[in-house]
């Protein structure tokens, strides 16, 4: 009778769960096809959006509309590869921001936390102090790349050194790694002969998505789609980590080789993230914590939709930088900034007592 | 009095008139050059009115320090090298400035007042840039800092030469050089002026993965209409430098790109970039060929030396007008 009741209750969480992502989901990737869409269609060059449905069409053999060959090469080499670098940041930055939250039990940890930002601002930083940048277009994200994943490691490796891990010293650890960084940052930018490799540098900190192309969405893509496959498959063990180290391990879960691989998973994807797009602020935080007082925090849903809602927040905030002052440019993170903060202040005010409880 | 003296008296009034009149040349400045405070007072000490306020200087300096590239390339031309006691390091690197060459052996100084003060200078100019933290500091040593912009625009780039002619007490050079430059920015401008049609024009660099763009107000735009372009970014409604992207690109439709980029900064692999872009083939600077990569150094430094840029420019953009090289430099003070 009682094996019967904890089946039927298993079962309505199941149905729970399965209706909150497909509700959720269904809204979720409406709004990225919609702000896709949008995306496309805006630009310095215009082009009408009857040409543009009929040159997305005709990726499928499809054609509805005549259209210029130079608005194919648009929408084709310019507009597409940069909104999906955008969607696959968004996707990093959201999932790494909620596997983070959950990993410290902490709503205000983000993919920083571990020394990835800065350890990709580090060999950023050095790509375009040496020069490399400026001969090998993909040798800057090539660089912040190996700099966040180096500084992951090194923060993991103190945090387990003498063969005890703990959380404590992980979260220590990153503070003392991102602050050496931070420093290493400083006095390259302090040593840099011109204002010109200066500039690039403190652009480059402040992220963003320009001339993104096809070869940064074949560099970001499979790290951040592989990172995030294991996350999901994780969301279980993440829930279950949440409640303690002791409760964990009583529900069957192997703490320590899960918290590694969900640390090295969220270190993978924003490491892919920040190599192609620099230090976006604020999503990784706000996306799973606006999420969270939605949807709750369950992890099996609020993962994925961290990832959807990712993808939305940098491809809306990516199509207003590009087009609010073109045909300059906006920096998309200081617009994630400008936007998110307040928005996440107004979110914790409204919902103090819910944020509380969490 | 005695007739005989007649003659010795005239020729010592004709003389003493002269020299008055030599005197009175050599004094006259134009009242309108921003921040004298008394063009009439040519001695010392004279007081100057800099972004950073009415700066006294006490006598003639003759250890001078100009904390800034486009600063020391103006000073060199008005002082003679040995005054100019110390140089900022850009200002050695030939990548950026115009007078690498002619600072070779002097100490660097830095931001840090210390470095400075080592030099015991008279006077210090210094850019908008320079930390108000270290003029503060030394101003508190005694030392006359004056803070001043250099502008890009023909007219205040004259008041610029005569404003630190006036600092320096070189007053007659500094009319002289300011002479130089006028002449060879009107000479080259009455060309480009009658040529037609008028080019659409972009600078375009590229760091990294940044696409900058100089646009109205800034000193490649400057250059650009001397040299009888139009600036392409200007007409786009593009302020200052921006950064841009490849479709922004597209949509300016430049006629010519110019890379005012230093070679070892990947200009050469930008403009090939450019060239190669299959989404740029129809836009008419690519489809032409007409991209190229320009000495960097005279088209962003905030100097007399943006007119080389513009006589540069104008030789790519009217061949025939210019059958001739451009000069290679300007006049430096004995």
């Amino acid at each position: 009778m009682r094996a019967v009741g904890l089946n039927t209750l298993r079962g309505y969480r199941r149905m729970a769960v399965a209706s909150r992502l497909a509700i959720g989901g269904s809204v979720l990737l409406l709004l990225i096809a919609a702000s896709a869409a949008v995306s496309l269609s805006m630009g310095p060059v215009g082009i009408p959006a009857s040409h543009v449905g009929s040159i997305v069409l005709s990726f499928l053999g499809l054609e509805t509309v005549p259209f210029g060959r130079t608005e194919q090469l648009v929408i084709e080499q310019i507009r597409l590869p940069r909104i999906l670098v955008g969607a696959v940041v968004g996707v990093a930055l959201g999932v790494a921001g909620a596997t983070m939250q959950g990993l410290f039990r902490n709503p205000m940890a983000d993919p920083g936390i571990i020394g990835v930002s800065a350890g990709g601002a580090v060999g950023a930083v050095a790509a375009i102090a040496t020069g490399a940048a400026s001969l090998f277009f993909l040798a800057l994200p090539l660089f912040a790349f190996v700099g966040a994943i180096a500084a992951t490691f090194l923060v993991y490796g103190i945090a387990a050194a003498g063969g005890r891990f703990s959380m404590a010293t992980l979260l220590l650890a990153g503070v003392a790694v991102n602050a050496f960084l931070g420093a290493v940052v400083s006095a390259i930018i302090i040593l840099l002969p011109g204002a010109d490799a200066l500039r690039e540098v403190l652009f480059w900190l402040a992220g963003g998505l320009d001339s993104r192309a096809w070869e940064h969405v074949r560099i970001a893509a499979p790290p951040i789609l592989a990172g995030t496959f294991v996350i999901l498959l994780m969301a279980r063990d993440l829930n279950l980590l949440m409640l303690g180290d002791d409760e964990a391990r009583s529900m069957g879960v192997h703490v320590g080789t899960a918290r590694v691989v969900l640390l090295s998973a969220a270190a993978l994807v924003t490491g892919a993230a920040v190599a192609v797009s620099g230090t976006i602020a604020f999503v990784g935080l706000v996306t799973p914590h606006i999420l969270r007082l939605l949807i709750g925090p369950d992890h099996r849903v609020l993962v994925p939709m961290s990832a959807l809602g990712g993808a939305v927040f940098v491809t809306v905030a990516d199509t207003v930088a590009r087009t609010i002052i073109q045909p300059a440019e906006f920096r998309v993170g200081v617009l994630t900034a400008f936007v998110g903060a307040p928005f996440f202040i107004l979110l914790l005010i409204r919902n103090k007592r819910q944020v509380y409880s969490l | 009095m005695p007739l005989r003296h007649t003659p010795a008296l005239i020729a010592a009034l004709v003389i003493l008139l002269m020299a008055a009149l030599a005197a009175c040349q050599q004094a006259t400045l134009p009242d309108s050059v921003p921040g004298i405070v008394d063009p009439a007072n040519l001695g010392w000490p004279r007081e100057v009115e800099g972004l950073n306020g009415v700066v006294s200087i006490p006598a003639k300096p003759e250890r001078i320090i100009t904390a800034s590239v486009g600063h020391d390339e103006v000073a060199l031309a008005l002082v003679p090298g040995d005054r100019l006691v110390a140089v900022g390091g850009a200002t050695k690197d030939g990548t950026f400035s115009n007078v690498a060459p002619l600072v070779e052996d002097k100490p660097v100084i830095t931001s840090d007042p210390e470095t400075i003060i080592a030099q015991s200078p008279d006077v210090i100019v210094t850019s908008p840039f320079f930390p108000p933290d270290a003029i503060e500091a030394l101003t508190r040593v005694g030392i006359p800092v004056v803070q001043t912009a250099l502008e890009h625009d023909p007219e205040a780039r004259i008041d610029s030469i005569l404003f630190m002619g006036y600092i320096f007490g070189e007053e007659e050079r500094a009319l002289e050089f300011a002479e130089e430059v006028r002449q060879r920015y009107d000479s080259l401008v009455a060309v480009t002026a009658a040529q037609e049609p008028k080019p659409r024009v972009l600078a375009l660099t590229q760091y990294s993965d940044q696409i900058w763009v100089a646009g109205g107000n800034s000193s490649e735009g400057g250059v650009i209409t001397a040299a009888g372009g139009i600036n392409a970014a200007e007409e786009a409604g593009v302020e200052g430098n921006q950064t841009t992207s490849l479709e922004g690109v597209i949509a300016m439709d430049p006629e010519v790109i110019i890379i005012p980029q230093p070679a070892a900064f990947g200009a050469d692999e930008f403009r090939q970039s450019l060239l190669a872009n299959e989404a740029l083939a129809e836009t008419p600077a690519v489809k032409n060929g007409a991209v190229h990569v320009v000495e960097s150094k005279h088209f962003t430094t905030l100097s007399h030396w943006n007119t080389r840029g513009a006589e540069d420019l104008a030789r790519l953009l009217w061949p025939d007008a210019f059958p001739e090289p451009a000069d290679a430099g300007f006049s430096l003070a004995e």
